[in-house]
């Protein structure tokens, strides 16, 4: 693999081949270590990205690259409409809109420790994870499914699921403008209507934790992080709908790619003209996803509520608050360099600098939160987006740790242990739908998101506001 | 013959067949074995399937997400399948399928966790050697 380095963190990858532009990624040396136990697999992946008509320089990935399908995880590629720039269905990926969203409190630790075997209990019960249905007690219409794919979760505050303000909280507003719901067939609706408020599994969750340390005032105050308070972090997507949109759409583009001249290194890379039928439809489709997974996420951090309140914690001082909701896979028309381009972001998260309109007021003068998980047994991180990022990245950055073993090596290491029982002793509380998902989803499979941090924070593509250490967690 | 690949972020199997059918088969029992420890070998529920595809690459992922479907939003786990391919002359390639299943039990047969779609990443449907073969990842 032939790279340069061009500062500490940032390395470029020079135009060859197909490559219709240079690539570029950020890594500290861990990072570069594992990218080369992996025979620079997702490197390649990069450069296939690169191949893509009218991408504009440079394809990128993020510190948290790890080998996906077709684009990378941690990619990020912007595309020019003008230039007969693409839309790829599989550089957004399957879970469209798969996203992170931070519910802050002023629960101190000492409290929320007294109540921990309770509210553990009560969000596994409160929000429904792994396979299967919904809360039999939540009912949705077609049409009602209808309105929220293209309204996003405002019906479901109007019904009651959340407070008003939340919606002020999340990126875009909780809305893609432009979803239409006749594009999306009739198999998608029949998956995303029952699972409207749920988990999911593999490395969704739900997670309880405390701020830990912060690393900057300014932001961390405008966020509403105080040290020691509590928070939750819930991860999840648009689930079978979402699913179901990419599957359909990305074997219409593999027919549609050759009529439009396209050569695709890679089928899952298929991708059509933005302003071509099909690129158009397939935007109102993946809008329509989108607002899916917000209205999921809205709903799970309702359930969440009343969880916390079942558990004694309720009233004011117990209120749990809607930082932010930010999503990491997706595609969305943004200016940049004074033109107007498509930016995939497939495992990567949008980071707007300061000053940016599209931020919620209180959050202008600091930067866009950006929320990156860690593994389920060490921390999370809330930074924020940087000027550097609106230079660099097209306003873009880490979305987690990055996984750096596969699942089978994990569920093998994890043989003749009791990872539950492991993380009970660190006083974290797991609750899981099953043993696989958690073996699965050990700590030693990721990438220590901290590496991650570093190469973020040190290339300037994002800025370390704090860190959150888990308590409880809840998986699929 | 079913390999299970190590991908660090999905799953993936690699296949090696002598018939073009009982790649399809084998394809139906690897996607059993990544969801489930201890999959059904039989099941009293019998369903239809009938796909078509321009190519083998699309009606392969077709069929994995057809049997993602069955066993995730159906209910059904596809326990054993009785698979025929033909050309057709509109769509290129037709699957029909006769699948015996069972109900879904999550616990009873060790389920491991929900699979988003078959995708096409180095997807090749291929005849070599007198064999069969093929490679997909899942994405999980």
């Amino acid at each position: 693999m032939n790279f340069e380095r061009l500062s500490q963190y940032k390395y470029r990858i020079p135009r060859e081949g197909e490559m219709e532009v240079d690539a570029a990624f950020y890594a500290s040396e861990k990072i570069l270590d594992d990218l080369a136990a992996e025979d620079y697999a997702s490197l390649k992946q990069l450069q296939n990205v690169a191949t893509l008509p009218g991408i504009v320089e440079p394809a990128l990935t993020m510190p948290d690259i790890h080998w996906g399908y077709g684009f990378p995880i941690g990619g990020v590629a912007a595309f020019d409409p003008r230039e007969g720039g693409v839309v790829s269905p599989g550089g957004v990926g399957f879970d469209v809109n798969c996203g992170v969203r931070l519910l802050t409190s002023r629960i101190e630790r000492a409290e929320l420790e007294r109540r921990k075997d309770r509210l553990a209990d009560a969000l596994y019960e409160a929000v429904p994870s792994g396979m299967g249905r919904g809360r039999p007690d939540f009912h949705m219409s077609n049409e009602e499914l209808e309105l929220v794919v293209v309204e996003g979760p405002a019906p479901l505050v109007e019904r009651g699921f959340g407070e008003a303000e939340d919606l002020d909280h999340i990126e875009s507003g909780g809305k893609f403008e432009g979803a239409e719901p006749g594009a999306i067939s009739a198999r998608a609706y029949e998956r995303g209507l029952p699972q409207l408020g749920t988990l999911g599994s593999g490395n969704h969750f739900l997670e309880v934790q405390y701020v830990d340390e912060i690393y900057d005032e300014e932001a961390a105050g405008a966020f509403g992080l105080v040290p020691g308070t509590v928070t939750v972090l819930i991860h999840s997507g648009s689930r079978g709908l979402g699913h179901q949109v990419c599957t359909d759409y990305v074997e219409r583009f593999l027919k549609a790619a050759p009529r439009y001249d396209i050569k695709l290194v890679d089928k899952q890379l298929a991708a059509a003209p933005i302003e071509s039928p099909e690129g158009q439809e397939y935007l109102e489709a993946m809008s329509a996803a989108a607002n899916f997974a917000f209205a999921n996420r809205q709903l799970i951090s309702h359930f969440t509520r009343e969880a916390f309140v079942s558990a004694g914690l309720d009233g004011e001082e117990h209120r749990l608050r809607l930082l932010y909701d930010l999503a990491h896979n997706n595609a969305k028309f943004e200016e940049h360099a004074g033109k107007e381009v498509l930016v995939h972001r497939k495992g990567a998260t949008q980071a707007f600098g300061p000053g940016e309109e599209d931020l919620p007021e209180e959050y202008r003068f600091v930067g866009q939160p950006v929320l990156v998980p860690g593994d389920m047994g060490r921390y999370s991180f809330v930074l924020a987006g940087t000027e550097g990022a609106m230079r660099e990245t097209f306003g873009s950055s880490a979305h987690g740790a990055g996984r750096k073993m596969s699942r089978r090596r994990a569920k093998k290491a994890a043989k003749g242990r009791n990872l539950v029982r492991e993380m009970e002793n660190k006083g974290i509380l797991v609750r899981a739908a099953g043993r696989a998902t958690v073996d699965e989803e050990m700590s030693e499979a990721y990438k220590d998101a901290a590496d991650v941090i570093e190469a973020t924070h040190g290339a300037g593509i994002g800025r370390r506001v704090a860190r959150l250490r888990p308590l409880i967690v809840v998986k699929g | 013959m079913i390999e299970i690949l190590d991908h660090t972020a999905d799953v993936g199997f690699e296949l090696s067949t002598s018939t073009l059918e009982a790649l399809f088969e084998e394809a139906r029992r690897a996607l059993l074995m990544v969801v489930f420890e201890r999959p059904p070998e039989s099941g009293a529920e019998e369903r239809a399937v009938l796909l078509t595809a321009p190519d083998l690459e699309t009606l392969l992922v077709r069929w994995l997400n057809e049997l993602i479907y069955l066993t995730q939003d159906a209910g059904f786990v596809p326990a054993r399948a009785d698979v025929e391919i033909r050309e057709a002359d509109t769509t290129g390639l037709a699957l029909e399928a006769r699948l015996a299943g069972a109900t879904l039990r999550l616990e009873e047969y060790g389920w491991q966790g929900e699979i988003k779609s078959a995708t096409f990443h180095g997807l090749d449907v291929v005849f070599e050697d007198g064999a069969w073969r093929a490679r997909v990842i899942l994405d999980v």
